[in-house]
């Protein structure tokens, strides 16, 4: 490893995610491992300056699945503001979920997590030596967090951000999700898996998580003996009100808050989700009462550890020859700000092949349904060394002066990813790099292969932009918009109610008539740019003219579409011939019944059998 | 106010909330083209039930997803 690499950022190193909620600390946050049983769980540890800590420390308790991943920045707002108070603050990712090791696939969830509450809680002490601690729950965290505070003294009070109240009502939405999702893709959930596990927007929970689930109600159980609890609704779905009066019948000191900001934290996708300063600000302010009120600022310190100046974490792989495999959190870049999590495979390996994987929009670095753990996991165990990494603006990398927060195609995206490759390539001596993306991660695959960053193969999943304008939003229309849409409007022309709506002003028909301007014209020029390429013409953004270039130097081109994916007609019409052209080293390949983001486990699968089948493929 | 129009109302907001382009929703729209994706159903489920004081999926027996907008709203209206 190169002595340039750390896992600590210093807080004045970047900037925090739309951190105008709280006063800048000065402390350090350490990416940190710690054991829960004989499992390691990965965490960030915020250590405000041992003059202003505290002896009450925070742990935050996620909640699950999707709703972390588009949760994942404004929870660091939380850490943030909470650590400028003086609090010590652990934020953490349960067994089997983000960093993590992984967990028995048939194991009770809600049990595990409760027990990894209480194992952050008494890591928390054991490196803070604080000696109360407060838990901050979200949705599932927050079920959690109650459930933990039953178990462990060292809990002196609670923030329940919509915390689940009924856990079978819980599991119902889920439900729901799933059979959506299996509707929509053309699938269906079989009714014999009802009792059996269920996947959630690619999120797994067991079959015996889902009966303690439904067994599991806070209307129904004693009140947690934690003194404090501030309860804090989402306005525009609030379930915890009742409750709330349950307790403080009980003689909690519980405040109920219904505030905005919840449905765009938690149930957003990434790129969009906003940070709920009314509820950062709400926790604040009663933190800081908690905080008066107990007189113990600055109190005595037990035995404080340090944190480790190189955390790793041992995981052993499953199968006939189990693997030993070492991860470990990296800050890497010439400014320090970029993170990722590195997978190397076991001692001895001399292949010297690596992989990055790239954020896919604006999910931090474990990826759409958690896939770049399983795959860098999975890579590594045949010997790649792997690196998931956020690009700056995203996830657990530092933001950029002047720069977006939650861009997903950052200007400096290209300078990021050399950043990543010359780390393979300098610390691990890596021969073989490929880049691996899904979305806007396959599309800076592909411009930073354009851009000659020295790879050598990149393995592109549903990329829906080839080119991408500086200045565009997310919100503007999209060319995936335009190959997509003129299938449905036709049908709808024939509709009265359409008629009705486009008269009434409730249809925006600059947005139509772009698309129905635009594609044939997509069509004309592609037709052009086929001519001028055998020309020898070179015209800006000619996808062609790139694919052809990218693929003389010798780099393997895959390309992995769902079926339906805009994205496949798009590559025909901006790479014209050349597509067709290109030799073995040049892949497409569509898989049946998936979505945009694979969301269900069949698919998924193959897809990922593909990609792996690609990457091992030797040209 | 009808089912009909709740459930309207909770397509269009859920729609901006996530930042999607919701087609015109008539009885034959399929949902697989509405612009909302399987969060977005459950999100106007969990509302519905708070709206209504039910939620049509809460049944013991196999029930499967509506496909069109109008299975979508008479799966509410028969439920009543």
């Amino acid at each position: 490893m190169s002595s340039a690499s750390s896992s600590r950022l210093s807080i004045a190193q970047a900037r925090s995610p739309q951190g105008a909620d709280c006063v800048p600390a000065s402390g350090s946050r350490d990416a940190v491992y710690f054991g829960s049983g004989e499992h390691k769980l990965f965490g960030w540890l915020q250590s405000p300056p041992a003059s202003q800590a505290s002896n009450i420390g925070l742990v935050i308790c996620k909640p699950y699945g999707y709703e972390a991943l588009c949760s994942h920045r404004s929870l660091r707002v939380f850490e943030e503001t909470a650590s400028a108070l003086g609090m010590p603050t652990l934020q953490f990712d349960y067994l089997g979920t983000g960093d993590s090791g992984e967990i028995d696939a048939q194991a009770d969830q809600l049990n595990a997590w409760t027990q990894d509450v209480i194992a952050a809680v008494n890591e928390l002490r054991r490196r803070t030596g604080v000696q109360q601690v407060c838990l901050l729950g979200v949705r599932l965290g927050a079920l959690l967090a109650v459930l933990a505070a039953g178990e462990c003294t060292t809990v002196t009070s609670l923030i329940l951000i919509a915390p689940i109240i009924s856990g079978r009502r819980y599991v119902r939405s889920l439900r729901t999700a799933q059979l959506a999702a299996a509707s929509m893709s053309g699938g269906t959930v079989d009714d014999t898996d009802r009792t059996d596990s269920m996947e959630s927007s690619g999120f797994l929970i067991s079959a015996a998580t889902l009966a303690a689930l439904s067994q599991t109600d806070l209307k129904t159980r004693a009140p947690p003996t934690v003194p404090d609890v501030l309860v804090i609704d989402g306005n525009a779905l609030p379930g915890a009100s009742e409750w709330t009066q349950q307790l403080v019948t009980a003689g909690t000191r519980a405040k109920y808050l219904a505030l905005p900001g919840l449905i765009e934290m938690i149930m957003t996708a990434p790129q969009f989700a906003q940070v709920p300063h009314e509820m950062v600000a709400a926790s604040r302010d009663w933190l800081h009462q908690l905080l008066s009120g107990s007189m113990t600022r600055a109190a005595r310190r037990i035995e404080a550890v340090s944190p480790t100046s190189s955390p790793s974490m041992l995981l052993r792989t499953g199968g006939d020859q189990p693997v030993l495999l070492t991860e470990r959190p990296v800050f890497f870049g010439p400014e320090r700000i970029l993170f990722g999590i590195l997978t190397e495979p076991r001692q001895g390996e001399i292949r010297r092949r690596a992989v990055v994987l790239l954020n896919a929009g604006a999910d931090f670095h474990i990826g759409v349904n958690r896939m770049h753990v399983t795959l860098a996991r999975e890579w590594a165990n045949r010997g790649y060394v792997t690196l998931r990494m956020d690009l700056a603006g995203l996830g657990d990398s530092g933001t950029r002066p002047g720069q977006q927060d939650n861009e997903v195609f950052p200007v400096a995206a290209l300078d990021d990813i050399r950043a990543a490759v010359e780390l393979l390539r300098s610390s691990y001596g890596a021969v073989d790099v490929t880049l691996f993306g899904l979305c806007s991660g396959a599309y800076h695959a592909l411009r930073a292969a354009a851009a000659r960053v020295p790879v050598n193969r990149i393995l592109m999943v549903n990329p829906q932009h080839y080119f991408w304008k500086e200045g565009t939003t997310l919100d503007d229309l999209q060319l995936a918009e335009v190959v997509h849409n003129p299938r449905l409007y036709p049908r709808r022309m024939l509709s009265g109610v359409a008629w009705k709506r486009l008269l009434g002003g409730k249809v925006n028909v600059l947005r139509i008539a772009k698309i129905y301007f635009y594609r044939p014209l997509l069509a004309l020029e592609s037709f052009f740019r086929d001519m001028a390429r055998r020309l020898h013409i070179r015209l800006p953004n000619d996808l062609g003219w790139e694919l052809e270039e990218i693929y003389k130097r010798g780099v393997r081109i895959v390309f992995v579409f769902a079926s339906g994916e805009p994205g496949i007609d798009l590559l025909k019409l901006e790479g014209g011939a050349s597509v067709k052209q290109l030799g073995d080293c040049f892949r497409i390949h569509i898989v049946e019944g998936g979505d945009h983001i694979f969301s269900q486990s069949g698919p998924r699968a193959i897809m990922k059998k593909i990609i792996s089948d690609e990457l091992f493929t030797r040209s | 106010m009808s089912v009909r129009s709740m459930v309207v109302t909770q397509f269009e907001r859920v729609a901006v909330e996530q930042h999607r382009m919701l087609a015109r929703l008539s009885d034959e729209l399929r949902l697989l083209d509405s612009g909302l994706d399987s969060l977005s159903f459950a999100l106007i489920v969990a509302r519905l039930e708070d709206a209504l004081g039910f939620d049509p999926f809460d049944v013991a027996e196999d029930v499967k997803f509506p496909v069109t907008f109008g299975d979508f709203v008479r799966l509410y209206d028969n439920h009543k």
